[in-house]
């Protein structure tokens, strides 16, 4: 589904990735852990099409296409979801208008009729319900004066909602109590599917209590430095990054500057 | 005198003032009326119309304004377009004279009055005439401009609400101004002036419609007065929707006892140039005045607005929140000025002022002006002028949105906060309707 060669990337002019490898296919959850500043954010926001991203070398293929010429909106349409570390905020635009312009978005990408008023709502309310959310949630503005928790939870209700094919959550447990965590986490696994790819950004092996990731990378200095089993999350906790080399701090000050 | 008006030339002072010969505004065997008028029309004489050395007027363009000439419309039996049907009380002006065939004069109550000012001025029957003559002209501020001056001799007609104390009016007034050209010489000018007396723990709701026909010309010149007593609540729209070649010249004045609640809400969405004045003074303690506006420029529109809230006793508050959102060529200016007296302590004041620009044309001056004269008070201000955010745009094009609706969503969110400050469900579901059709083409099932 997903294949990434040799990608390395600039943000604002300095190379975060250097030469990233990784293959993802239908039904799999990878994990991609690493140090802070090691370029996983970079690798999410860049495979969703962030502006400000720039691919020096190597390709992104996604679905057997060339992904750099795509739109983000045009990524999203084809089925690729991020769930942001930092989710914005948006006041004016409800929850049920972003989501409602984004499905009615996606239907009319693949060519079909827009949904039913009664369709959404019913939907909506059936996926709120999955992530525990309440339904006064729904009107209110995105992320506008929700907790961090919230906010989490409201990435993964969108993801439910516009059911993708690639969800790559960014950091998604970080800020989260163990509650929130676990809720999201059950969110997640509601939605493995054997045909829906998942690839968990993260600094803690915490979250892969929740979610067991079929695969994990570590990513540090700007490469994947060792990919395994789940069992490389637990060998991660316990010796801490520094057995791995190459970890610089630069891609945490640019994602900070970006984000 | 002559059946058929004088043409005026807008720029010169003497036109203005010979011109006034040839009307005959109502009320004029009133003496104290008469006396104003005189006064204010000597007092132009002197100013003349406010050009850019004018230091409250540097900013905004008349010169489009005073290149035209200008006519008093005679009454027209012209049917407004626009006119829609309704079963609310409402008020109808063309071309600045009350059209009785036109409006829907409910009955709103024992304690409540509303008619149109000629006719007022004529009852000799009841207080009208002495409450108009206690409040006319009283919460206009000393110094004051060629227009404001203008509008106080020449005004012939426009609203007069009057609230006797307790009464409540439940009912939302609707008033109608429509402007047409009327010949190839000269464009219409209308000087409109209204009152609003609510008197001790009165309630209304009124909105002031300024429309005119697509492409006329003409200038609207429209002068409201709102006196609110103890804790009285008046919550007042003023919709500008003039014609795209329009001039208009507008205030609204403001004066408030203790206790007394009052809303303005300022959008302006049409005209060629136009202007806002709105001026409060807080004159009674926990007096509150909430300002809301909203702006909407595009092609080549100018859009002032001068707001000034006088804190002149302690525990009032005042809460003004204004946004512009500009394409294409537009202009706009924003004037905020808060005066907290040396007596005013415990003053709360807050004002916001955030600019969109959508164009590399367009432009937006804001200018927050705070003087503060007391020292236990908590006043703030914040100004921005800027483009839309770029994560929140990245945020909902990740969603699937493309980037032209995602622009469209963001803009209209913007808009929509000062539309979500109107607590009339009909006058905030109908500008939501307006906005919507206006920024979100295509997309206005969403909201």
């Amino acid at each position: 589904m997903l294949k990434v060669t040799n990608l390395h990337v600039s943000v604002f002019g300095t190379s975060i990735l250097k030469g990233v490898d990784l293959e993802v296919n239908a039904g799999e959850v990878h994990a991609i852990m690493g140090p802070n500043g090691s370029g996983k954010s970079t690798l999410s926001n860049v495979i969703a099409g962030r502006d400000g991203y720039e691919i020096t070398e190597g390709s992104i293929e996604y679905m057997g296409k060339d992904l750099s010429e795509l739109e983000a909106e045009e990524r999203a349409c084809e089925g690729i979801f991020l769930a942001f570390q930092y989710p914005v905020e948006i006041p004016g635009v409800s929850n049920m208008a972003m989501l409602k312009a984004a499905i009615n978005s996606m239907r009319k990408h693949r060519g079909e009729k827009e949904m039913t008023a009664g369709d959404f709502l019913k939907l909506i309310r059936e996926r709120a319900d999955l992530v525990e959310m309440k339904h006064e949630f729904l009107k209110r503005s995105v992320n506008e004066g929700f907790s961090g928790g919230e906010k989490k939870r409201n990435e993964i209700l969108q993801m439910a909602m516009l059911e993708p094919k690639l969800a790559l959550l960014d950091e998604t447990d970080s800020g989260l109590d163990i509650d929130a965590l676990k809720i999201v986490s059950q969110g997640v696994n509601a939605l493995r599917s054997p045909d829906r790819a998942m690839v968990l950004v993260t600094h803690y092996q915490r979250l892969l209590d929740y979610i067991i990731p079929d695969h994990v990378h570590v990513l540090a200095g700007g490469r994947i430095v060792k990919s395994g089993d789940k069992s490389l999350a637990l060998e991660l906790e316990e010796k801490g990054y520094s057995w791995l080399e190459g970890g610089t701090n630069a891609a945490a000050s640019l994602e900070q500057v970006a984000n | 005198m002559s059946a058929k008006a004088m043409t005026i030339v807008a720029d010169e002072a003497d036109s203005w003032v010979d011109n006034y010969q040839s009307i005959s505004p109502a009320g004029n065997h009133l003496p104290w009326l008469q006396a104003q008028r005189e006064n204010a029309l000597k007092r132009f004489a002197q100013l003349g119309l406010p050009g850019i050395r004018d230091e409250q007027w540097r900013y905004t363009n008349l010169r489009a304004l005073k290149s035209n000439a200008y006519s008093v419309s005679a009454p027209s039996s012209l049917i407004p377009s626009q006119l829609e049907e309704t079963d609310q009380p409402r008020l109808v002006f063309v071309n600045g004279h009350f059209r009785s065939d036109l409006s829907e004069l409910k009955e709103l109550g024992p304690k409540v009055s509303l008619l149109n000012l000629a006719t007022a001025l004529t009852d000799e029957s009841s207080d009208l005439a002495d409450n108009i003559a206690n409040y006319f002209g009283k919460s206009l501020p000393q110094e004051t401009h060629g227009f404001s001056v203008l509008n106080t001799a020449y005004a012939r007609d426009g609203y007069v609400l009057v609230l006797e104390p307790g009464a409540v009016c439940e009912q939302v007034i609707e008033i109608c101004y429509f402007n047409h050209g009327e010949s190839q010489e000269a464009n219409t000018v209308s000087h409109i002036r209204n009152l609003i007396i609510a008197k001790a723990n009165s309630q209304c709701t009124i909105v002031e419609r300024h429309m005119g026909d697509d492409g006329s010309v003409y200038l609207s010149n429209a002068i409201t007065e709102i006196h609110a007593h103890e804790n009285a609540h008046v919550d007042h729209y003023k919709l500008l929707r003039e014609s795209d070649n329009a001039f208009h010249i507008g205030g609204v004045y403001i004066n408030q006892d203790s206790s007394s609640h009052v809303k303005n809400h300022n959008i302006a969405l049409g005209g060629l140039v136009s202007r806002n004045d709105i001026y409060c003074n807080l004159n009674g303690q926990g007096a509150h005045i909430e300002m809301n506006g909203l702006v909407l420029g595009k092609n080549r529109q100018h859009v002032d607005n001068h707001t000034e809230v006088h804190h002149v006793v302690p525990n009032c508050t005042s809460d003004e929140y204004y946004k512009t959102i500009l394409d294409d060529h537009s202009r706009s200016v924003f004037r905020g000025r808060i005066i907290v007296a040396e007596d005013a302590q415990l003053t709360n004041a807050d004002q916001q002022n955030n600019n969109l620009i959508l164009s590399p044309h367009a432009e937006a001056d804001s200018k927050p002006q705070l003087e503060i004269y007391a020292d236990d008070v908590k006043c703030s201000h914040g100004a921005t002028v800027g483009q839309l955010d770029a994560k929140s745009m990245f945020y909902l094009r990740s969603r699937g949105i493309d980037a032209e609706s995602a622009r469209a969503l963001l803009t209209f969110a913007f808009a929509n906060e000062v539309i979500d400050r109107i607590k009339v469900d009909a006058v905030r579901t109908e500008l939501t309707q307006t906005i919507a059709g206006q920024l979100l083409a295509g997309l206005e099932d969403l909201v």
